[in-house]
């Protein structure tokens, strides 16, 4: 059990920055998660926490004491690993065991906590098996167990779920979060997948290179975005975002004319929205346009605009039909919207 | 990794290098600066009836002493650089100035110990270094054509030029060119000259010397080019079908680019392999007709009389050869690394 | 793999064939000739009178009663001494192999690991070193071995070769160390070892198919060395290569060139039987720099 500070951690190599002031307090118990495209800083950020990466600024600390130079043998910690990094010449039973083995844990007490993992893992029937003979999703799970078998302080797991298939995903999802329930041990978990951050996390920190964009629970990232980018990242499809002037509380771009905001701030500014917000009236709407594509999900439609250089989708019900080319409207009222700065990225306080 | 832990791990391999290859190449430096101690003399005045005679002798002791006190030798400068068994600047010269035209100039120089060896070595590097990758490519290209079950035969047998011993196979192509050998009797009925012998002949000499290293080095190109081969990617090559290119322009236009690399790799490792050309002079019993700078080193190093200066010169030569011939590997490295 | 693409005409396939056989005869006969020639005597191997002497013997046949005779080997392995030689290369050859590789593995793991600079210019120092020409050191070597009294042993000339070794066993096995996910080694460390037990209970039992190519090659500098091995050894701990050279320098009484010719069959034996269990992983050695390079 164990509370993790980050206290102004920088990475650099030569003149590259890898990670940029890194700055947050992680609470015992926490599920955290790291949010970001691929090269942003969060594995990065990781693999010092994990001591496989030498801190070049900063500190970082566990229980308020600094373990900047400690191996990482010596932090106490397990990590599931992208490629699980299981030991190709040992067994199921082995490959959990090895920690315990290496950390002179008394033998006796070996099987009982080896099969106690096992059991977690559901990992019973392939206990004798090498990796080699094992599909991804069992292999992963070994990873698991090896990381659970240990009581650690901290878990760290790096995409633990980007090589399986996304049926498995879900599941093996649904798995985690429940062994950390069970376990109540800190946990920060890397991905690039925003649904696994806002299904597992109890906070979610989003990066894009090398800085903290955003930090808050699942539902701030996704009701408050504080920048374009978070925006952007978060949400399936991702928020709709159009560029435009705002004056008097009146929002005008491409085709495209919004009523009713705040009358505060002016000029360029970014207009964002959901797609699931907004609805396709056949009335006077706020966006009038040809339709640039009608995409069926399943259980709704997506209809799509180009508006200036961005395109916009509305999600609407799926026995609608039109035909692309048509021109198309859409009622967005000024309560769904949220508005950037343009030129900073950043919210604009409504 | 950290920097300690790097240190220990590298550290029996450095200590290693250091001490056998970068430290000789500083003992070859220093040593081709000195020279070997002359002779003591003793100059002893014999005065008998009919007058007094100078005589002298060497004096054993006292020469064996003063090179048992400084092994190295006694200070010369680039002296050794320049006689005439290496850059020669005088003899060079002379030649210059004698001369009438570029051949003849050139075959003066030929007849100086260290350009005779530059000649051919370079001669050596230039010609069996394009030829082992164009036969390389087309021993590559063919048994990628075969069927399957072909392969892994061929591939033994085409090994073997490269594994065996250079001084081995060279001695093995040597006996078969001899004049009672098999080669070498073909050879005569082909020229109809019953008197042919590579052995007497510089111009065969040299074509067989360059015969055995791309027969030695071109299983080697094979190998690299068959791999490269192997992942030569499909798609391309179905989509440049798709496109209308011929089997020629399918080779021309995506196995060679696809290779390209390759050849990079190869050339590299056999620019450094040819210019260090070595054994089959010995083996061929070459020395008259062919010497390159490896054989003139060994040559100076082997015999009665060790001619430690002489060979560090060519020694160093020989490096800053290497040097030159490795320096655009070296800087677009340098580049490559630095983007 | 049979798609269209990759498929050949005829004529193709017909000029593909006939160029291999004749690259194979070229790679190989001289092998087989000099083999069966090794069994004759040498007024057959080296016939003024008709190259077919060699084929069927004649005048092996006249001298010693058979059409094959065993006088060169005989003659060389009992007479000259070459079992000598033999004993002395397998201790050079295991030695340099073992020492090689207990370092290069050593250091080709740090090499693979380190994400710091120096490693990049390591690697390029032991290219460089790579380039130089053995006999270019060696006559660096004389002066102080002859000073310290290193010169002429087996131990000398064992170390000297796993040092000229070393730049191409690290590159080698830097790049199978490479193909090993590091993953592997974190998790040992995350879970509890350090450095080198990560190195000791992780990496090394899946090292090996890169550790046997990577010694393959080792074996074959060694067992191929001339330049070192015929200067800095002594006569009495000659090594097979060098002792073959001497049977060449030795004056040419009659017989002694067959004593060379057994020898030479006898030096090859072992690489022909080394290509034939370790095929695949030489040619993987082979493409191990080049694929990434």
């Amino acid at each position: 059990m164990a509370r993790l500070q980050l206290k102004n951690v920088n990475k650099r190599w030569g003149s590259f920055v890898g990670v940029d002031n890194f700055d947050l307090d992680i609470a015992d118990q926490e599920f955290l998660v790291l949010l970001g495209p691929s090269g942003c800083g969060k594995s990065t950020t990781m693999r010092m926490i994990a001591g496989l990466e030498d801190v070049t600024d900063g500190e970082i600390l566990f229980d308020g004491k600094v373990v900047n130079d400690l191996e990482p043998k010596d932090r106490d910690i397990s990590m599931v690993f992208q490629s699980y990094g299981l030991y190709p010449n040992l067994t199921v039973y082995e490959n959990i065991r090895f920690p315990l083995k290496v950390r002179k844990v008394p033998k006796e007490k070996h099987d009982d906590m080896v099969m106690n993992a096992v059991r977690m893992t559901e990992l019973e029937d392939f206990m004798h098996r090498r990796p080699a003979d094992l599909s991804g999703g069992q292999r992963q799970r070994v990873a698991l167990g090896r990381a659970i078998v240990r009581k650690p302080t901290v878990f760290l797991m790096d995409e633990p779920l980007s090589n399986l298939d996304a049926k498995l995903r879900v599941s093996t999802r649904a798995q985690i979060k429940n062994l950390q329930s069970k376990l109540k041990t800190t946990t920060v978990y890397v991905t690039h997948d925003q649904i696994e951050a806002m299904t597992l996390a109890d906070r979610v920190v989003v990066m894009n290179a090398g800085k903290i964009q955003q930090v808050g629970t699942p539902t701030d990232i996704y009701d408050t975005p504080a920048n374009t980018f978070v925006a952007s990242f978060i949400g399936s499809p991702a928020m709709n975002l159009v560029e435009g002037l705002l004056k008097d509380g009146v929002f005008e771009g491409e085709n495209i004319r919004v009523e009713g905001l705040p009358t505060g701030p002016s000029g360029n500014i970014t207009l964002g929205f959901r797609a699931e917000d907004a609805e396709i009236v056949d009335g006077a709407g706020q966006i009038e346009a040809p339709m640039y594509s009608i995409e069926l999900l399943g259980e709704a439609s997506m209809i799509t605009w180009r508006l200036g250089g961005a395109l916009v989708s509305i999600k609407t019900n799926k026995e609608y039909r039109a035909e692309i080319g048509d021109v198309v409207r859409a009622r967005i009222p000024a309560e769904i919207c949220h508005l950037f700065d343009t030129a900073t990225g950043e919210r604009v306080a409504l | 990794m950290k920097h300690s832990s790097f240190f220990w791990f590298v550290l029996p391999s450095t200590v290693l290098m250091l001490l056998f290859i970068a430290m000789p190449i500083v003992s070859v430096v220093t040593q081709s600066f000195y020279t070997a101690h002359e002779q003591v003399i003793l100059e002893v005045e014999n005065c008998g009836p009919f007058g007094c005679t100078q005589e002298t002798s060497v004096d054993q002791e006292a020469t064996a002493a003063l090179r048992e006190a400084e092994p190295l030798g006694k200070f010369a400068g680039f002296d050794i650089y320049t006689d005439r068994n290496h850059l020669a600047f005088g003899e060079v010269a002379a030649a210059w100035v004698k001369s009438d035209g570029l051949p003849d100039f050139g075959s003066s120089l030929m007849n100086l110990p260290f350009y005779k060896a530059l000649g051919f070595t370079l001669t050596y590097t230039a010609i069996v270094t394009p030829l082992t990758i164009v036969l390389g490519f087309i021993v590559a290209i063919a048994v990628n054509a075969v069927a399957k079950s072909l392969r892994g035969p061929t591939i033994f047998f085409s090994l073997l030029p490269m594994i065996v011993t250079p001084l081995v196979g060279s001695l093995i192509l040597f006996w078969m060119v001899d004049a009672r050998g098999i080669l070498g009797t073909g050879l005569q009925w082909l020229a109809d000259d019953p008197n042919l012998s590579v052995k007497a002949s510089t111009g065969l000499m040299w074509i067989m010397l360059m015969v055995y290293g791309v027969w030695h080095a071109a299983p080697f190109a094979f190998v690299v080019f068959y791999a490269g081969l192997q992942t030569v990617n499909t798609d391309t090559l179905e989509s440049a079908m798709v496109d209308g290119a011929t089997r020629w322009e399918r080779i021309r236009y995506v196995v060679v680019p696809h290779l390209m690399p390759l050849v990079t790799f190869v050339a590299l490792i056999q620019l450094m392999d040819n210019f260090r050309v070595f054994e089959p002079i010995i083996s061929f019993q070459a020395s008259a007709h062919a010497t390159s700078l490896s054989y003139a080193i060994f040559n100076d190093l082997g015999g009665e009389t060790r001619l430690l200066s002489s060979a560090a010169a060519t020694s160093v030569l020989t490096i800053i050869g290497i040097g030159i011939l490795l320096s655009p590997v070296l800087v677009r490295t340098w580049r490559d690394f630095n983007r | 793999m049979s798609s269209i693409a990759t498929k050949q005409t005829p004529t193709v396939k017909i000029l593909a064939n006939g160029f291999l056989i004749m690259w194979l005869i070229v790679a190989a006969f001289p092998f087989l000739w000099t083999l069966w020639g090794s069994f004759k005597v040498e007024g057959d191997f080296f016939s003024k009178a008709n190259w077919a002497n060699a084929l069927f013997g004649t005048l092996t046949q006249s001298e010693t009663g058979g059409s094959f005779t065993g006088a060169g080997y005989y003659g060389a392995w009992v007479q000259e001494e070459f079992w000598r030689a033999v004993m002395n290369t397998t201790i050079v050859c295991v030695c340099v192999v073992t020492i090689s590789l207990t370092f290069g593995t050593l250091g080709g793991y740090a090499l693979a690991r380190s994400t710091y600079r120096y490693a990049f210019w390591f690697l390029l120092f032991a290219l460089m070193f790579r380039a130089m020409p053995p006999i270019t050191l060696v006559s660096g070597y004389l002066l102080p071995f002859f000073e310290w009294n290193l010169w002429g042993r087996l131990s000398t000339t064992i170390i000297v070769l796993v040092a000229l070794n070393q730049p191409f066993t690290l590159w080698m096995l830097h790049s199978f160390f490479k193909n090993i996910p590091q993953d592997l080694d974190e998790s040992a460390m995350v879970d509890g070892c350090t450095r080198f037990q990560a190195f000791r209970h992780v990496i090394i039992p899946v090292m090996w198919p890169g550790v046997i190519t990577t010694g393959l090659f080792s074996f074959l500098l060694a067992y191929n060395d001339f330049a070192v091995t015929s200067m800095l050894l002594s006569k009495e701990n000659q090594t097979m290569i060098p002792k073959i050279a001497s049977f060449l320098g030795t004056t040419q009484t009659k017989g002694n060139v067959m004593f060379a010719v057994s020898a030479v069959v006898s030096a090859t034996a072992p690489l022909f039987v080394m290509v034939m269990f370790f095929q695949r992983q030489i040619v993987s050695g082979l493409t191990a720099g080049a694929v990434k390079g």
